[in-house]
């Protein structure tokens, strides 16, 4: 299998205060396409940190991160973003939808940047929050929908440009167990259906174990790698 | 990201935000309502002035006198000198004139004051003022005898309402005269009244209403000499001014020797001050539109903060900086551009309320005297405000640049926004 994501010994450190903190310590690792992936640490094990490096929303101080072999950070600002735009869909912990816009117009957003004309998007859009299971949710905004809800806005939005990777950032961080367990199971029907790669960054163990590959982040280094049950599907 | 949609946005956004939107817009308003008052009411008042002027002035007459110390005084002109003067290019003619001081006329124990007597060719001095001297009784003396003379309207008319002569009845006036002996003496003569003025006012330093006019022959013969005192002169058009003032005095061996009035001149200078006044008025009017650029800045500031976290939402999920930059500024253009559409009309509206009321006010409290013309005539009760064209493209091309400009730094600071910064901002 070709390789969606590549990571080569990526490094990146913050400030807090007069301390400086490495958060990624020469992390190394490959996705290919349609793999589930998780990426499995404890909180302040860089999961967060690392999965921004790895979607073009960060710059790292050291490495390198392939995306479908564009090299992210040699790339201007606005290039980068075009990257985002087409070749990668992101999940967050808090939905991060706008919250003045219905279900439809938060899908429909990533096509208005793509310049995709009205008609088609609105099509499109509609499309995919069926797909999600919102075809009766349209028009709602997001204070209207509860969090199992938006985070399937969100995953909608994610995928509506037809990226080459999804990135999730603690999907079911905000949710209940029953309702963080349909959302991955949702990623897990979206990655064998329609072949998504998928790579979910979690500090839950549970959710971890339904990827094909857990790898495991430990102070700024991936520390380990095991085969998650959903290796058994692929 | 396509124009329409960004468009779509940002008025969904003023929308959003109405209250706010609409007490930013309002500060452009006052500003554009400022602007555009004060510059169409300074319009109207520099285009009203300009036109009572240029009648006052008579701007297609110019008076050729003797220069030097001894102006006014003894006879320079030759009749040679006034058709040398009708051959100039611009010329259309040229006309000699006697100007004495007089006292007294006399009629039937009645008498009334001319200050000056004016010894003119009455066909061609008519061609020099064709629009202003008319006649309110009897008529121009169609054969000019040697003893016709017209009179002005306040010689006329010593008190209002009363007539001192009637037209064809025969008047004394006493002519003064300097000798070296006995220094000034007043001879009596007298004249049949032909035709009595209408209120004529003034032009240059004559006024029409104080003269009392003569035959030129007649008045060379009782002062024994064949030549004029002045030159009037009228040209084709005003442009023609300083030409036509220059060829004159380089006839009489350079400006020394003869001065010649152009009030084209003065025209010049009025409307070079009245322009300054217009565009202080309006520079004034711009400080509220600044005011109104700092709102903009202010209120967007704001905007861009409490925007934060969908900011860092949009870059995320591919938004560029120039998509984010020109969502901002467009809706701070879309501030100015309403701003202006709004107060265009409103500061025409304020130029018409004022223009009729503040010159009322301002004629009731002043004499009613014009300084311009110095005669009676209507004292400035009303301006009507010129709004041109260029105005609102100015006023509105301001109101949409000052906007953007000062909207331009919130803007930026929203696109320079870092996604992962943005996107952990609560």
């Amino acid at each position: 299998m070709p390789a969606v994501l590549e990571a080569a010994d990526v490094k990146k450190s913050y400030q807090m205060g007069k301390l400086t903190v490495s958060a990624l310590r020469g992390v190394t690792l490959r996705i290919e396409e349609g793999e589930f992936v998780a990426i499995l640490g404890p909180s302040g094990s860089g999961k967060s940190t690392l999965l921004h490096v790895l979607g073009g929303l960060d710059r790292p101080e050291y490495g390198e991160v392939l995306i479908d072999n564009i090299s992210l950070y040699a790339l201007n600002d606005s290039r980068l973003a075009d990257v985002r735009l087409h070749k990668i869909g992101f999940v967050f912990q808090f939905f991060n939808l706008l919250p003045r816009l219905t279900a439809l117009k938060n899908v429909e957003l990533p096509l208005t940047l793509a310049d995709v004309p009205e008609h088609e998007s609105m099509k499109n859009a509609k499309e995919m929050l069926e797909l999600v299971g919102l075809g009766d949710r349209l028009n709602h905004r997001p204070t209207e929908l509860s969090g199992g809800e938006q985070q399937r806005v969100a995953i909608a939005r994610a995928l509506i440009n037809e990226p080459k990777i999804v990135l999730a950032d603690e999907p079911t961080g905000n949710l209940d167990t029953t309702t963080g367990g349909e959302i991955v199971h949702l990623m897990q029907r979206l990655n064998k259906e329609k072949e998504k790669t998928f790579v979910v960054v979690t500090h839950d163990p549970g959710v971890a174990e339904n990827a094909d590959r857990i790898l495991s982040l430990k102070d700024g280094l991936i520390q380990g790698e095991k085969r998650g049950t959903g290796d058994a599907h692929s | 990201m396509r124009r329409k949609q960004i468009l779509a946005m940002a008025w969904e956004n003023m929308k959003l935000r109405r209250f706010r939107t609409s007490l930013t817009t309002l500060g452009v308003v006052i500003g554009i309502t400022a602007i555009i008052g004060l510059a169409s009411l300074g319009e109207g008042f520099r285009v009203t002035i300009k036109q009572e002027m240029e009648q006052g002035f008579e701007l297609n007459v110019l008076t050729v006198m003797s220069g030097g110390l001894l102006t006014g005084v003894g006879s320079y002109f030759t009749d040679d000198d006034v058709k040398n003067i009708s051959q100039i290019s611009g010329v259309l003619l040229a006309t000699p004139l006697i100007q004495k001081s007089v006292g007294k006329l006399y009629n039937d124990g009645e008498n009334t004051t001319a200050l000056v007597l004016l010894a003119i060719n009455y066909t061609e001095f008519r061609q020099i003022y064709p629009d202003r001297l008319t006649i309110e009784h009897g008529d121009w003396p169609q054969t000019v005898k040697n003893d016709t003379a017209v009179l002005g309207y306040n010689v006329e008319h010593p008190k209002e309402g009363e007539a001192f002569a009637n037209t064809g009845q025969n008047v004394t006036i006493a002519m003064s005269f300097t000798s070296q002996f006995s220094g000034r003496y007043f001879h009596n003569y007298t004249f049949n009244i032909a035709g009595t003025l209408a209120k004529s006012g003034a032009a240059g330093f004559i006024n029409f209403d104080d003269a009392a006019f003569a035959p030129l022959d007649t008045v060379r013969k009782i002062y024994n000499t064949t030549n004029s005192d002045m030159i009037f002169v009228r040209i084709a058009d005003s442009s023609y001014s300083q030409s036509v003032a220059k060829a004159i005095e380089s006839r009489f061996g350079g400006a020394g020797e003869v001065r010649v009035l152009v009030p084209a001149a003065f025209m010049v200078q009025v409307e070079s001050i009245l322009s300054m006044l217009q565009i202080f008025l309006t520079g004034v009017a711009s400080i509220a539109l600044l005011v109104a650029g700092l709102g903009i800045m202010n209120i967007m500031t704001v905007s861009v903060m409490e925007r934060t976290r969908e900011i860092g939402i949009l870059k995320a999920i591919g938004a560029r900086s120039r998509t984010i930059l020109t969502m901002f500024l467009t809706e701070a253009a879309l501030i100015g551009l309403l701003g202006g559409v709004v107060g265009v009309p409103l500061g025409y509206a304020l130029a018409q309320v004022m223009g009729r009321f503040l010159f009322r006010f301002s004629a009731e409290v002043t004499p009613r005297r014009s300084l311009i013309t110095g005669a009676q005539t209507q004292p400035l009760t009303e301006v009507s405000p010129i709004l041109s064209p260029e105005w609102i493209f100015i006023a509105m091309v301001f109101a949409v640049g000052v906007s953007v400009i000062f909207g331009w730094y919130p803007a930026r600071k929203a696109a320079k926004l870092e996604p992962v910064q943005a996107l952990r901002y609560e």
